[in-house]
């Protein structure tokens, strides 16, 4: 009994540190950002050094009658499309450099360079790309695929901009979770593939009756993050379109910003209150998610 | 012996101590002036600390997260004492209750006298002058064209007049295949196209201060724009760019015959085409019919959380002084706030350089330096859903005379005093 106390007193030091720093930078600033989502805290406040004042549901009441928020949660939630195709291309380019040929180590690395490119390179390269007069256009119109008259400035149309923007956060992403499907596709035993090569299995039957199985735990990790990373972009729709044009890819995450950090006038407790809506949208689709990717694992 | 000794010990000890509690630091945030402007901050800050040997000046320039950074020291209570602010944040900062009133510091009278009336006039808030007037630009301060651009349109002079720049912009778009000029549709945390208006001399509020910039007078000026943005006489990217930094890259490659603007510009084109910098010529800009410039200026505020009020006073008013600006317009082309300027023979000076010729043409104009519009209460959701406006008109899915009537209407539904 003594020593299962003095066991347990042990685990609890090891801990300690750990939960000591995820509730000061995580527990508690969640617990306060929710708090000031029910409080009137602007400037006019903070500079007079009053705190925040209880508002109950004012703050929401606002969301709900802001067109602006509208857009721009709906944006965010759209942007989610960038989900399936950027996991699917991540998980088949990772099979792809998991084989042993001349060359991959390079392949892998090339991969993974966007992932650490900052976001404003990133962005000026992309200005190039989708301009008027850029890359794209240029190689459209030498491949025959469109005209000098048909050359649209991407990231000025209401039509492209999304899809445009949404390009950026896949190439960003990309490599990200290429490493770690990798790391997921090396943890399968070989045996596994060679049976199945011995049972007279195609590449494909392969790769979706063994791999696809197996590899379920890293494609729910994959996916829920990729998901909280959409539905929280930010970075690249501030330097490429500041959500322009027409707030067509203005997101939620760019609201929360505008509100928080923008001049003087700032508004904690508005900002708060649209944080605490994406959060729960997040939660909502991450459910759905581990619902929907774990089910299956677990019934597999 | 020893006993007398210890005494001189403790006592240099207590008079060092004392001579160490009388010094006073003052901490002083710039924007965006590190590392291009070292040489010059620092060389004041030491005159100034050679003048006041009481108090020490740290300096910090600040860049992107200058008002984050100010935020956050504010609640941190480590708040700088002396900030370099533009109108615009000044305004809301003031609005909002972070600024101490130059006015109530250093007394309304030396702000008169060191001053012009419009500089002070742009940073007042509610009665009182919340900073001291620093150096200033004017957005059509000069004119700067590509000589050969103009020839192949078959342009002898440069435009005079507003209406004759937007004829102008179809002729040498059409000749040259260059735009003529990139217009300030849309700058971000800004309501630019407000001071086409105040240009024109259309009124930006009206009676009891209520939005008034949606007449048919206003929505037909806009039109005018609209047409040329839609009808491809104006880079498309201006709907998404600041319009300065659009022009000067452009401008550059010789795809914009015109920059309506500072000397600034000519310092960038200077680096990025030597050739075309030496051939740019520099002339008056065109005005619009009130015959009125826009401009803006930065300033230096004291935040209602300094510790040091009074030394930070001193060091706003030693780093504003006619003097300093002078000396700063000698390192780069601004335009100094102060009277004095206006006498200084500074800007009297002739020269080929395109630089020195901007210079001394705008070099004494402070007195005409004004945004052309006061930053309404609340300012960054009225700027946004003014801009948006703008935006939905060049775009065309609302006419100018919508537009401008949402916008006034958004303004005054949320616009607060």
């Amino acid at each position: 009994m003594r020593i299962h106390w003095r066991q347990t007193l042990m685990s609890y030091t090891f801990l300690a540190p750990a939960l000591l720093l995820l509730a000061v930078f995580t527990f508690y600033p969640l617990l306060y950002g929710a708090y000031l989502g029910f409080t009137e805290y602007t400037g006019a406040r903070f500079a007079q050094g009053l705190g925040p004042k209880w508002v109950g549901l004012d703050n929401f009441r606002t969301l709900a009658d802001d067109p602006l928020f509208h857009t721009a949660l709906w944006n965010s939630v759209r942007y989610l499309l960038v989900v399936p195709v950027l996991q699917l291309a991540s998980l088949a380019v990772a099979v792809l450099v998991n084989r042993e040929l001349p060359g991959m180590t390079w392949f892998r690395a090339a991969y993974y360079v966007p992932v650490v490119t900052s976001v404003s390179l990133a962005a000026v390269m992309f200005e190039w790309i989708f301009n008027r007069e850029g890359v794209l256009n240029w190689m459209l119109i030498t491949l025959h695929l469109s005209t000098p008259q048909q050359a649209t400035g991407y990231l000025n149309s209401r039509t492209w901009a999304f899809f445009a923007v949404m390009l950026v956060t896949f190439w960003r992403g990309f490599g990200y979770y290429m490493v770690l499907y990798l790391a997921g596709l090396q943890t399968i035993p070989r045996e596994l593939d060679e049976a199945a090569v011995l049972d007279g299995a195609s590449p494909w039957q392969r790769f979706w009756r063994v791999t696809v199985p197996l590899m379920r735990p890293t494609i729910l990790l994959c996916t829920l993050l990729s998901t909280i990373a959409a539905l929280r972009v930010l970075e690249e729709v501030l330097v490429l379109t500041n959500g322009g044009p027409l707030n067509s890819t203005y997101t939620a995450l760019m609201y929360v910003y505008a509100k928080a950090f923008q001049g003087f006038d700032f508004n904690y407790g508005l900002a708060s209150a649209a944080g605490l809506v994406v959060a729960v949208v997040a939660l909502v689709i991450s459910a759905a998610n581990f619902r929907l990717i774990r089910g299956d694992t677990e019934g597999a | 012996m020893k006993r007398t000794l210890t005494a001189l010990t403790i006592a240099l000890g207590l008079s060092a101590t004392t001579a160490a509690q009388a010094q006073t630091t003052v901490t002083f945030w710039t924007w965006y002036l590190s590392p291009k402007f070292d040489g010059y901050i620092k060389d004041t800050i030491a005159a100034f600390e050679k003048a006041n040997p009481g108090i020490k000046v740290n300096w910090a320039d600040k860049q992107d997260s200058m008002v984050q950074d100010f935020i956050a020291s504010v609640n941190l209570g480590n708040a700088p004492d002396v900030v370099n602010l533009n109108i615009d944040e000044t305004q809301k900062a003031a609005q909002n209750g972070f600024l101490r009133a130059a006015s109530d510091l250093s007394g309304p009278a030396a702000l008169n006298a060191t001053y012009y009336p419009q500089s002070l006039k742009n940073f007042t808030s509610s009665g009182k002058v919340y900073a001291y007037p620093w150096y200033g630009w004017l957005n059509e301060g000069v004119l700067l064209y590509n000589p050969d651009l103009f020839k192949k349109a078959g342009l002898t002079r440069a435009p005079r007049t507003t209406t004759e720049l937007l004829n102008d912009a179809k002729i040498i778009k059409d000749k040259t295949g260059a735009y003529a000029w990139v217009p300030a549709l849309k700058d971000p945390n800004t309501a630019s196209f407000l001071g086409y208006f105040y240009a024109e001399g259309l009124p930006i509020y009206g009676e009891g201060g209520k939005a008034a910039f949606n007449s048919p007078a206003h929505a037909a000026l806009l039109a005018r724009f609209v047409d040329l943005y839609k009808t491809g006489y104006v880079p498309e990217d201006a709907v998404r760019r600041e319009a300065f930094q659009l022009a000067t890259e452009l401008y550059a490659q010789n795809r914009v015959a015109m920059i309506v603007g500072g000397p600034q510009a000519l310092t960038r084109i200077k680096d990025t085409n030597p050739g075309l910098y030496a051939s740019t010529v520099v002339t008056s800009a065109p005005l619009g019919k009130a015959g009125v410039q826009t401009g803006g200026s930065m300033a230096l505020v004291i935040p209602t959380a300094s510790k040091n009020p009074a030394a930070a006073a001193k060091l706003a008013a030693f780093f504003t002084s006619n003097a300093a600006q002078l000396a700063f317009a000698k390192v780069v082309p601004v335009v100094p706030t102060t009277l004095g300027a206006q006498r200084s023979t500074q800007f009297r000076t002739t020269s080929n350089d395109p630089v020195a010729k901007a210079t001394a043409l705008v070099g004494a104009s402070g007195r005409y330096i004004n945004p052309g519009y006061r930053a309404p209460g609340n300012s960054d959701d009225l700027y946004k859903n003014f801009n948006d406006n703008i935006e939905a008109a060049l775009l065309g899915t609302k006419s100018a005379q919508q537009a401008l009537t949402d916008a006034a209407n958004y303004w005054n539904a949320n616009m607060k005093k």
